[in-house]
């Protein structure tokens, strides 16, 4: 390590240290199963595993955040808590070595979701600046969609369906194809649900299927009907131009959110509580170059308001983070609290500077 | 090394075609120790060693280059690591050996058809059942490759190294990403294979490791062989 790095290394350290929070440790080996359970295998495959003699399966840990956030409900949820943390993680990678550096903090159950967004994005900025990066900042509105998506002209049924696209732009493109290339069928006549759930239970006996382990009977044929229902019930083209429209914008933040605003208007919904918290955070972002792409998400389930990613020169992502109110309700906390937080790449920041 | 190494399949129905696809090229593999032996030759070209191994191990060391060329399934190079379709070049497919890897589910589950009908099943799965959906397979990596590529991540995978297709009827997993032919396995079980289901479709391939350290020398012994075997790599 140079002298220079060594001085924004011990930098980082002070700036860990001083975000008010308990600097969080957790062990190097973590079970594996909570990343399974909570990511998929999609993020799996990035694991590097190993397995104990009892078959147990272990990983290095692989992000801060689980473990951080884990430990929080295990020790009692309720009050607000601040962590932040700085050290290595292991992740397989197409290009770099698989142990490199994190650090970032996490802010739970705080009462103000502005306010804690607020400390993450100066934290994040703050980071890059130590490193010489004035960075290019990403905004996405994952609570912004979803408030859209409430209010849109749809059979509810779509909605789900549509949200859980959100953030992968092919899949959701193929979907909004489909509804919109989809003809108009006349209904065929449906046999009625009692008579489905028994002749799919017949099914089931007869392939030895478990009647209540995984899917059950009713749940196929309720599907089923419904499959049917929406086959029927399309969505108004009126409403798939809207959202088509919605999805495209991307461009310097004003100007996008000026676009979804008059969209809004001309479709008669109300998007201004969450417009009024991105517009919050612009204002705090100051000079910084901003751009707001209205589909863009991570594709985790438990991200719910803003979402942000900052970008070098280089076009790489050098910090990334959000609002995620319903992780800690995926790891087992009985009732929404409230979460932010972000992760600073360490290894590609002092790449940018060196 | 002066020489070059041919990875053949060590054993059984594809052992057997393919000696005889290159005897009907001209070229006799030996095996003078017979099947408990794994070292060959091809007759007359004394610069080819012919090396014996199961089709798995096969896809894996022309990866890593530790055998020049060989034979084994389409299937086998997506599987063995991501980056093995770009290791390798597909020198000829041998006509034989031609199955699908494909996505199976119960019969009874008459509302998926598609792949897009599993991303649905997949997303609230959780919530209804308390754990994820289960996907028994043996092809781990090809899995992940396509249920990605389809917007599926809400899934977990159960290694089967055998009889998958009997997975979902054990309770072991809940549907299934498995290898066929003819299907009738799968119909036996009362599976259905999806109508977008297809994830490869494989065969017995000649494949040239393009790791193995090609030297001029090393180079011109492979295209000999490959000319009279009417096969062509483009590296």
């Amino acid at each position: 390590m140079t002298a220079a790095a060594a001085l924004r290394r011990t930098a980082l350290e002070d700036l860990v240290e001083a975000q008010g929070a308990t600097r969080a440790t957790p062990p190097l080996l973590l079970p594996a199963d909570p990343y399974f359970d909570l990511a998929g295998e999609e993020f799996g495959r990035r694991l590097l595993l190993t397995t104990a003699a009892t078959g147990a399966e272990y990983c290095l840990r692989p992000d801060f955040t689980l473990p951080i956030v884990a430990d929080y409900i295990a020790n009692g949820v309720g009050e607000p808590a601040a962590f932040s943390y700085l050290g290595p993680i292991f992740r397989q990678r197409e290009t770099g070595p698989a142990e490199f550096d994190q650090a970032g903090i996490e802010l739970l159950a705080q009462p103000d979701g502005d306010v804690a967004l607020d400390q993450v994005l100066t934290f994040a900025r703050a980071a890059l600046d130590l490193f010489g990066v004035s960075p290019s900042i990403h905004l996405g509105g994952v609570g912004l969609f979803e408030s859209l998506l409430a209010q849109a002209d749809m059979p509810a049924p779509w909605r789900p369906r549509i949200r859980h696209r959100f953030g992968h732009t092919e899949a959701l493109d193929r979907l909004l194809t489909r509804l919109e290339s989809a003809p108009e069928l006349p209904r065929a006549e449906q046999p009625s649900r009692d008579a489905m759930v028994e002749d799919i239970t017949e099914q089931m006996v007869a392939a030895g299927l478990s009647l209540s382990d995984g899917r059950t009977p009713a749940e196929i044929a309720d599907r089923y009907l419904e499959q049917q229902a929406l086959d029927a019930a399309q969505i108004p083209p009126a409403t798939l131009k809207l959202l088509r429209d919605y999805l495209a914008i991307s461009g310097p933040a004003l100007q996008s959110l000026t676009r979804i605003e008059s969209l809004a208007r001309a479709a008669r919904i109300d998007l201004a509580p969450a417009l009024k918290s991105i517009r919050h955070h612009l204002d705090n972002l100051g000079e910084a170059s901003v751009t707001f792409d209205a589909s863009f998400s991570p594709r985790l389930d438990y991200y719910t308001g803003i979402v942000f990613e900052m970008t070098g020169p280089r076009c790489e992502v050098l910090a990334s983070g959000g609002q995620y109110d319903r992780l800690l309700e995926r790891l087992g906390a009985v009732a929404p609290i409230a979460a932010s937080g972000c992760s600073v790449w360490v290894d590609r920041l002092e790449a940018e500077a060196a | 090394m002066a020489g070059i190494t041919l990875a053949v399949p060590s054993k059984g129905r594809l052992e057997e075609l393919t000696r005889e696809w290159f005897a009907d090229n001209g070229l006799t593999i030996t095996r003078p120790g017979g099947a408990r032996s794994y070292l060959g030759a091809i007759e007359g070209l004394p610069d080819v060693t012919v090396r014996f191994f199961p089709a798995s191990e096969i896809a894996r060391e022309l990866i890593r280059g530790t055998i020049d060329f060989g034979v084994t399934g389409r299937d086998l190079i997506h599987e063995t690591s991501e980056s093995g379709p770009a290791s390798v070049a597909f020198a000829k497919p041998l006509g034989f050996g031609a199955a699908d890897v494909v996505v199976a589910v119960p019969d009874a589950w008459i509302d998926v058809t598609h792949m897009h009908d599993l991303a649905d099943v997949a997303s609230d799965f959780r919530s209804r059942h308390g754990r994820w959906l289960r996907i028994a397979t043996k092809y781990i990596t090809i899995t992940r490759q396509h249920f990605a590529k389809a917007g599926i991540a809400e899934y977990r995978i159960v290694e089967s190294l055998g009889a998958t297709e009997a997975a979902p009827a054990s309770g072991v997993a809940d549907i299934i990403v498995d290898i066929t032919t003819t299907g009738s396995t799968l119909t036996a079980n009362a599976l259905r294979v999806l109508e977008d289901g297809t994830l490869l479709q494989s065969e017995a391939c000649l494949l040239v490791s393009r790791t193995a350290g090609w030297t001029p020398e090393r180079r011109a012994l492979l295209d000999a062989v490959l000319s009279r075997l009417d096969a062509a790599i483009d590296f």
